[in-house]
């Protein structure tokens, strides 16, 4: 399906990215280099890299897919999804990390519990970026495959190769300065679809007015708040209790390919500024990744499995040269998200694993070649055990599911840990693991406990609140920290008396 | 109980507006915060109005109750 011109976009925009990519090898001397950019970023850069490193080539095909089949309340994960929490985090939780000096989120969990917090979280984050790096490898390059005929090992290869090369010998800063280029370049491809789309079905208005005359199944296309007994997966409740309270702030504040990013902000201002300025960003996410899907009911409205929506706009929408431009908007997300995995875990492992366990009181030079030498060893991990997900086929699934069953207690022992003094290390320790058993034991048994399909969203929030809970009950039957530990970790009525020690 | 069967008799329209009330606390707080403290890391003669990240962060919430107003 490809051109000769969309090969030449496709190849140009990969050279490109290696030569950019490599070009900030010159600022890596240290390890904060390596893994914070010697804390120099500004803003603009950090909203931007936020926002491309959540969207993969998957995400274009998935979101568009439920769009085809359940309208604009999917478009609820970028908004209501989104927004308050990146808010809460850049008021809140970044500045505290940011003049702590933090490198990962388990090690603000291990100064604030103890040491087994730090080390549960970490490895938990490390296994799942880890597996999850071969799965997106192959997932996405089958989709690649499925949708323009690229063959499978050359976009694994090609990827891992230049992806690796940049994210070895630049860290960070290599990572977010692609992704910077890759957000234009996916927002520039994404709207070009858009707009040709919108012109295809006559205009916004017309495209709704034919979607809602189109049957009872389409009437609440445009109802972006669904009750709570939608058989869709995303009734108003699971929205507000499960996405907007749990699931949104765990991943804006306790996943640490995000926040590792706004640490690399230059002061605190920029930290702050990064995160509003990607909530900003993430508005528009939805126009790209939904309105193609909703586009495809009026232009192709008897799709049997609503994952095909984008490819068939792509395939009849696009001209030749956009069509390029839109393979490497996907080819951008599958690097942007690869890179972020990468320079991760290195950090994750580095920091938590490597520095506390293995080795201590190492030179600088020494933990910045243990980040490079991880990078290149998970890439390699990543490439050889890529094609034993083709004999999982839901592997994809289950891992991000998993993922998300670890998010509702790791955010509430953040919560409570900042928030609230009296919490102690055993309270925290317990919340997590008895609140991830309770997740995983909910999802077992899932057919008994919820009626609708998938139920993620209510066990985010059911396994948050026993964590929660847990946490509370633990922490008074045990020995609280003292004063002097819990200096600069937690919340404090002095960010409001302008006191800068907090 | 844990489907929220309980909140089944609440309307769409009912939640749109725990949404919006949602946004007006979230918006309500971010004015609270105090300007040194959104302002920390620009020195003081530095500070423009344009760089005031309660304004920012009340444009962003703003546009987000526009999109639930309008679906």
């Amino acid at each position: 399906m490809l051109a000769g011109i969309d090969y030449f976009i496709v190849i140009a925009y990969i050279l490109g990215m290696l030569l950019l990519g490599l070009y900030f090898k010159k600022f890596v001397n240290s390890s904060e280099d390596y893994f914070l950019g010697g804390k120099s970023l500004p803003f603009w850069a950090i909203g931007m890299s936020i926002v491309v490193s959540d969207i993969g080539a998957l995400d274009f095909v998935g979101v568009s897919g439920q769009a085809y089949r359940y309208g604009v309340s999917v478009g609820n994960f970028d908004w209501v999804g989104s927004v308050p929490a990146m808010i809460l985090a850049a008021f809140i939780f970044i500045p505290y990390f940011w003049r702590g000096g933090m490198y990962t989120i388990p090690e603000y969990l291990g100064r604030r519990y103890n040491k087994s917090v730090r080390t549960i979280a970490s490895v938990t984050w490390i296994l799942f970026f880890a597996l999850d790096l071969g799965v997106l490898f192959w997932a996405s390059a089958v989709l690649l495959n499925v949708l323009m005929g690229w063959p499978i090992w050359i976009s694994i290869l090609s990827t891992a190769g230049v992806v690796g090369l940049y994210t070895y010998f630049g860290g960070i800063t290599a990572v977010i300065m692609t992704d910077v280029v890759q957000m234009i370049i996916m927002f520039t491809g994404g709207f070009a679809l858009v707009y040709l789309s919108l012109d295809a079905v006559g205009g916004w208005e017309n495209m709704v007015e034919k979607i809602s005359t189109m049957g009872p199944e389409y009437r609440s296309h445009f109802d972006i708040i669904q009750p709570s007994d939608t058989k869709s997966p995303f009734p108003w409740t699971g929205i507000l209790f499960g996405l907007t309270f749990v699931m949104a702030n765990a991943y804006m504040i306790g996943n640490q390919s995000i926040v590792q990013r706004c640490l690399t902000a230059k002061n605190e201002w920029h930290a702050k500024a990064s995160m509003i300025f990607g909530s900003a960003l993430k508005m528009f996410v939805p126009i790209l990744v939904l309105f193609p899907g909703l586009m495809a009911v009026v232009v192709h409205p008897e799709l049997a499995d609503g994952d095909q929506a984008l490819p068939m706009m792509i395939k009849s929408i696009l001209p030749p040269g956009l069509v390029g431009l839109m393979f490497a908007a996907f080819f951008a997300g599958l690097m942007s998200s690869v890179d972020s995995l990468l320079n991760s875990t290195a950090t994750l492992f580095t920091k938590d694993i490597y520095e506390p366990y293995i080795k201590q009181d190492a030179t600088d030079k020494h933990y910045l070649k243990v980040g490079q030498i991880t990078t290149l060893v998970l890439l390699v991990i990543g490439v050889i055990t890529s094609p034993i997900s083709s004999d999982f086929p839901g592997i994809y699934v289950a891992i991000q599911t998993f993922m998300s069953y670890f998010q509702g207690p790791l955010f509430a022992i953040l919560l409570l840990g900042i928030f609230w003094k009296r919490t102690t290390q055993w309270g925290g320790l317990s919340a997590l693991v008895i609140g991830i058993g309770f997740a995983i034991f909910l999802n077992v048994f899932k057919d008994q406990f919820f009626t609708i399909e998938d139920p993620f969203l209510y066990i985010s929030w059911w396994s948050f609140l026993l964590a929660f809970i847990i946490n509370i009950a633990v922490s008074f039957m045990t020995k609280k920290h003292s004063e002097e530990s819990l200096k600069g970790l937690v919340f404090s009525s002095k960010i409001l008396t302008q006191n800068k020690s907090l | 109980m844990l489907n929220f069967d309980w909140l089944s008799g609440v309307s769409q329209e009912t939640a749109k507006m725990i949404f919006f009330s949602l946004y007006l606390v979230i918006g309500g707080l971010v004015l609270l915060i105090p300007n040194d403290y959104v302002f920390e890391g620009i020195k003081k003669e530095e500070r423009f109005w344009y760089m005031n990240l309660k304004i920012w962060a009340l444009t962003v919430l703003g546009i987000l109750a526009t999109i639930y107003y309008i679906f």
